[in-house]
């Protein structure tokens, strides 16, 4: 089971055996990962599981589709070059150690 | 969820706001031209883009549209007298002629030419259609005038009828692009609005309360298609087409006439629903425009100020046993008015940083993202989209398709409007 780590602002790591094909924002809200709200259930429509991937993983983790980044644009309050919504980063084997930083507000 | 700065963007349109200077890039329907009958009949107040303008009609016909208040102490020319050529303050006899200019100022030695300088911001106010239309930009920017498919057909295959709504223009837009809300609100009204029932279509919007949407970019704007389930191995596909900033067509019903809106902003608390009706290859049948007048289809019932009949003093004439027998959803009757007495109870300018957006506001999500690049990229020099003629030739269509065809695909040049082509409908 790939490992997803989730860092809050504070420092402090969380990590999650996420399911092989389950993505970054289920595992985070299945675990009980603090900062993940998944309002949508994972449609990709609220932008309510932004997370930072860090560069070392931006390449693996590839960019945000054509819906994802309007609401990176429109909903999020600081997006970043690593910002992607959680719900859509499917987890793969590739993907093991994958490290994210949380950002302190969804909303 | 949209963050407030991004929601002050879309939603403010006054002079000098972002979003004031892409609506000022567009040709707008402004009054209907009933509202100005005859040379020389009462000025017509108007206010539009938060500006506070007076319409009116000369002695030759030329329509105009102008500053409300006079050049000299700032009175309101609705006052005026419109004759001989021109509208005359009543205050001191200072006279305009219909592009703003002053042509008289009686008080004056008749040698001076004090008049001369003294200019009314004016508009052009072209009629096309039923409609009379301004552009309010940079007149060396103008784009030639319109060419929306239902103002080029005959005015006898048009009906147009306009109503005040007491909200922003991107929430009565918002609802435009929404066919998700069709299936709930307007279900009772589906089979019995002489205007739109009899289609097939009505069945498979009835059927299927979880629509797919899928969006995809076109000339103008976008193409917003939304899934139902249909026959077996079939997709019922509803496909609005929004051309930027505000115009959106409903996809058509059996052959009814194709209705739409544009969504022109009032002020920031206010817009005008204007709504239209067209059949791109025969005239409208005088019961089809009785019902028009009637308030049916996407019409509604309005005093002599457009204001709808049925509005927020008067809950909008809610009728519970009604919604309780199932005719009406929401307890209101009238497609247009469902709508509206809706997007109205949010509140002039709703807060969207307290909304949650489902997969079926995808529409939603990608007009606000049009709408804000445009806007930004206008103010860095970028020319928008949708105020070309061509931009401007597309049409509603209602198909249904193999489950395994792109709606994009399957519907061909369905949405390109054609002139004597019948629209492709359900």
């Amino acid at each position: 089971m790939p490992k997803v780590v989730y860092v809050d602002e504070s420092g402090v790591e969380r990590a999650v055996d996420a399911a092989l094909g389950d993505n970054v924002m289920a595992s985070a809200v299945r675990n009980g990962v603090p900062g993940i709200v998944g309002e949508c259930g994972g449609n990709n429509s609220c932008a309510t599981c932004h997370v930072w991937v860090r560069e070392e993983f931006l390449d693996a983790v590839g960019a945000p589709g054509d819906l994802e980044d309007d609401l990176l644009d429109l909903g999020v309050e600081d997006r970043r070059p690593g910002s992607r919504l959680g719900c859509q980063i499917e987890m793969t084997a590739e993907l093991d150690g994958l490290v994210v930083d949380v950002p302190p507000s969804q909303y | 969820m949209l963050r407030k700065e991004i929601n002050d963007l879309l939603t403010q349109t006054g002079p000098g706001t972002k979003m004031g200077e892409l609506f000022r890039r567009y040709w707008q329907p402004v009054l209907l031209a009933e509202e100005l009958p005859a040379n020389d009949c009462p000025p017509v107040r108007v206010k539009i883009l938060s500006e506070r303008l007076i319409a009116i009609r000369d002695s030759d016909g030329n329509y105009g549209l102008m500053d409300e208040f006079c050049a000299h102490r700032g009175v309101s020319l609705w006052f005026g007298r419109n004759e001989e050529g021109g509208l005359r303050c009543p205050y001191h006899g200072w006279k305009y002629d219909y592009t703003g200019q002053a042509i008289e100022v009686p008080s004056e030695p008749a040698t001076s030419n004090f008049c001369e300088n003294v200019k009314l911001k004016g508009y052009p106010l072209v009629k096309l259609g039923d409609v009379l239309w301004t552009y309010m930009g940079d007149p060396a920017n103008q784009p030639p005038l319109p060419e929306w498919e239902a103002y080029t057909v005959s005015e006898k295959q048009n009906f147009t009828s306009k109503r005040l709504q007491e909200c922003n223009w991107l929430q009565a837009l918002e609802g435009g692009i929404d066919s998700s809300h069709v299936t709930f609100l307007h279900s009772g009204n589906l089979n019995t609005d002489p205007l739109f029932k009899g289609s097939k279509g009505n069945e498979y919007n009835a059927g299927d309360l979880k629509p797919f949407f899928e969006v995809v970019d076109y000339e103008g704007g976008l193409l917003i298609g939304a899934r139902r389930n249909a026959e077996e191995g079939h997709y019922y596909w509803r496909v609005t087409p929004w051309v930027l900033p505000n115009f959106t067509m409903v996809p058509p019903r059996a052959d009814h006439p194709m209705h739409g809106h544009f969504w022109v902003p009032i002020d920031d608390d206010n817009c005008w629903a204007w709504s239209f009706d067209y059949h791109p290859t025969r005239e409208l049948t005088d019961t089809e425009v009785e019902a028009m007048r009637a308030g049916k289809g996407v019409h509604s019932a309005n005093d002599d100020a457009y204001r709808p009949l049925a509005n927020k003093d008067n809950d909008y004439l809610m009728d519970r046993e009604a919604q309780r027998r199932g005719e009406t959803y929401s307890g209101i009757h009238g497609i247009a008015l469902q709508d509206s007495s809706l997007q109205e109870s949010m509140g002039p300018v709703v807060d969207r940083t307290k909304e949650r957006l489902v997969a079926t506001d995808a529409g939603i999500i990608k007009a606000r993202q049009k709408l804000r690049k445009a806007a930004l990229a206008l103010a860095e020099g970028v020319e928008p989209i949708g105020n070309r003629p061509e931009d401007q030739k597309v049409r509603s269509v209602a198909i249904v398709l193999p489950k395994d065809q792109p709606f994009v695909e399957g519907i061909g040049e369905a949405m390109v409007a054609k002139p004597g082509v019948p629209q492709t409908t359900v």
